[in-house]
């Protein structure tokens, strides 16, 4: 357990559980809080993919869109159980995934980001003009989902220790993962994929669990998006946002885990502070991650190593 | 018959107009990938500023011939500079930090634009306005132009890429960079001119197509899209692959939209590419180990 789970991470989402209880902290911050650390979640499910795979999935967007769409639709329909939202979406993901992930890790590099980009512009373009789906703009005005009948998941700070549910579990999948025997034949194939397979491991089948598991755990994220947001719309699925999730594991630090949760949490209140003095963040946000690929190519994690601090844990 | 000559002809003409101006992008795109390793992102903005440096220069000097001129001068030394200064010092490093780059450049130009000329739609008008008969049918004239000029330009590019000497060692470039460095080429400064050379096609592209779409800021990322659909479908690295692919998605487009409304088109491009994938992954014309 404790090589899963250091003091660090246990004192920080203590910290995170202790947000709420602070005085004097206005429901505004609580929601974006919320934001900022789904993004980070999200993030680090993908650099589950891109750091320690080496596969760039440019479609993760499709996977966070059809989480949201499949807890959204049951909303709609006045299913609110929170356990039946997530089990829809698991289903959902998961089928959509296992395609995916069947036909994109046949293929290596940029292939393997364009399959999942065009992957997922079918299914933005199937929600974007379906009408059953309210086509461009969503499905909107949701009621509150339900954790057991009758507690509802209304307030702020219940929406916010949802997400800091996930994050924790999300987090010790992941943790689990990369330091289990899966986790480093991931790195092998990432490192030389040619070797991994004549060691006589099946790299297809590493490439395509840790596809899914990414995939699953990015939908679960999409799955609670509407219960904070209370709608759903096709332009969670645009690959500008799945551009965004790479951005943020970037700026983070790739193969790192934390650092993707930090490169979130910085990406959505940079985007959040900005927008709300200027109305060209786009402008920020694209010289931040120039500034970062040029300068910081190890992300934000990397500055501690520059600044003297000794090396975060190791990658994996 | 009539549905042949009123419909079919027409919409036939508008694929082949579409495949030429989409070749002019997807060749500088696949040259660049070839390169440098990198699938630029920001070559949809390429595109997109074509149009805009086409509108400014229209705007200054009243001439849609002179904008020809001008606006891929204006990009391609845009082009070259941002190579020079971003892409440059990330040669050694691996294509997915230069992927990374190009969609953070993207987005610099695309809201750069929307700040200075605005996000709405606006019009470049043809230079040439009337109509040709042609095969019992009237065809617009500028539409026949954009087709003339589009394959001219394509031509002219194989020429180069085949008869000169700049045009080989680009081509040995793609082939083996080190080694071309190690025969005394400077490098460096093909991988910046040939940018700014895709860069001068992209704004060609954009600025051509203008008059027949629309220009606002956001028209580079659809076209960017089927633009990478068509350097996959061509074989990645492969000049000859993009080309063909282009009229085969340019055509594809109109004749489909004939039969189905425009958002199932898009669904049924994105099918065409899934399928060709799988049965010959390497698309029309690409080699073994390019790339992967």
């Amino acid at each position: 357990m404790s090589r899963v789970f250091g003091w660090r991470s246990a004192v920080a989402f203590a910290a995170l559980a202790a947000l709420p209880w602070l005085p004097g902290v206005p429901k505004y911050y609580l929601l974006l809080a919320f934001d900022a650390l789904l993004f980070g979640a999200i993030a680090m499910s993908l650099d589950l993919l891109i750091g320690y795979t080496g596969l760039v999935s440019f479609g993760h967007a499709a996977f966070y869109g059809l989480g949201a769409y499949a807890t959204a639709i049951l909303l709609e329909r006045g299913i609110l159980s929170l356990w039946a939202c997530l089990g829809f979406a698991i289903v959902v993901v998961g089928l959509y995934a296992a395609v995916v992930s069947y036909f994109a890790t046949a293929r290596r590099g940029i292939y393997f980001a364009l399959l999942t980009l065009i992957f997922a512009e079918v299914v933005f373009t199937f929600f974007r003009y379906t009408q059953t789906f309210g086509g461009s703009d969503g499905i909107q005005g949701l009621p509150d989902a339900l954790v057991f009948p009758g507690v509802a998941i209304d307030t702020p700070a219940r929406k916010y220790y949802l997400v800091w549910v996930y994050l924790l579990l999300a987090y010790a999948v992941c943790r689990v993962l990369v330091t289990s025997h899966f986790g480093r034949v991931l790195v092998a194939i990432r490192e030389n994929e040619d070797r991994a397979r004549f060691l006589g491991y099946n790299v297809q089948k590493y490439k395509m669990l840790a596809c899914m598991i990414s995939a699953l755990l990015t939908g679960l994220g999409g799955a609670i998006y509407p219960i904070r947001a209370a709608f759903a719309t096709p332009d969670l699925m645009l690959w500008t946002e799945s551009g965004e999730f790479i951005i943020s594991v970037m700026i983070g630090g790739l193969g790192t885990l934390v650092g993707p949760i930090i490169g979130g949490v910085f990406f959505t209140l940079l985007r959040d502070k900005v927008s709300s003095y200027v109305d060209w963040y786009f402008i920020v946000i694209g010289v931040v991650l120039v500034v970062i690929v040029l300068f910081l190519p190890k992300g934000l994690l990397g500055l501690r190593r520059a600044l003297g601090f000794g090396r975060w844990r190791a990658t994996a | 018959m009539d549905y042949l000559v009123a419909v079919l002809l027409p919409q036939l003409l508008h694929g082949l107009v579409f495949g030429a101006a989409l070749g002019l992008l997807a060749l500088g795109l696949t040259v660049i990938f070839g390169l440098l390793g990198v699938m630029n992102f920001a070559h949809g903005e390429l595109y997109m500023m074509g149009a805009y440096a086409g509108i400014v220069v229209i705007g200054v000097t009243g001439s849609f011939w002179l904008a020809l001129v001008a606006a891929p001068v204006i990009v391609g030394v845009l082009g070259a500079i941002t190579e020079a200064a971003t892409l440059r010092p990330l040669y050694r490093r691996e294509p997915l930090y230069g992927l990374i780059l190009t969609f953070g450049l993207a987005l610099v130009f695309r809201e750069g634009v929307r700040q200075i000329w605005g996000g709405d739609m606006r019009r470049i008008l043809p230079p040439f306005t009337g109509s040709t008969p042609l095969l019992g049918m009237t065809y617009p004239d500028y539409r026949l132009f954009l087709l003339g000029a589009s394959s001219v330009l394509l031509l002219a590019i194989w020429l180069f890429f085949t008869k000169t000497r700049a045009g080989i060692i680009v081509r040995a470039a793609v082939q083996d960079a080190e080694m071309l460095d190690g025969l005394g080429v400077n490098v460096p400064r093909v991988f910046t001119l040939t940018f700014a050379g895709s860069a001068a096609l992209a704004s060609l592209a954009g600025l051509l197509l203008a008059p027949v779409f629309t220009v606002y800021p956001q028209m580079g990322v659809e076209m960017i899209l089927l633009a990478f659909i068509v350097v996959i479908l061509g074989g990645m690295g492969s000049m000859g692959g993009s080309v063909v692919a282009a009229f085969v998605i340019g055509l594809a487009q109109s004749l489909f939209s004939l039969w189905m409304n425009p958002q199932r088109v898009a669904i049924a491009i994105f099918g065409i590419m899934i399928v060709v994938l799988i049965v010959r992954p390497r698309g029309f014309f690409g080699r073994e180990g390019v790339l992967e």
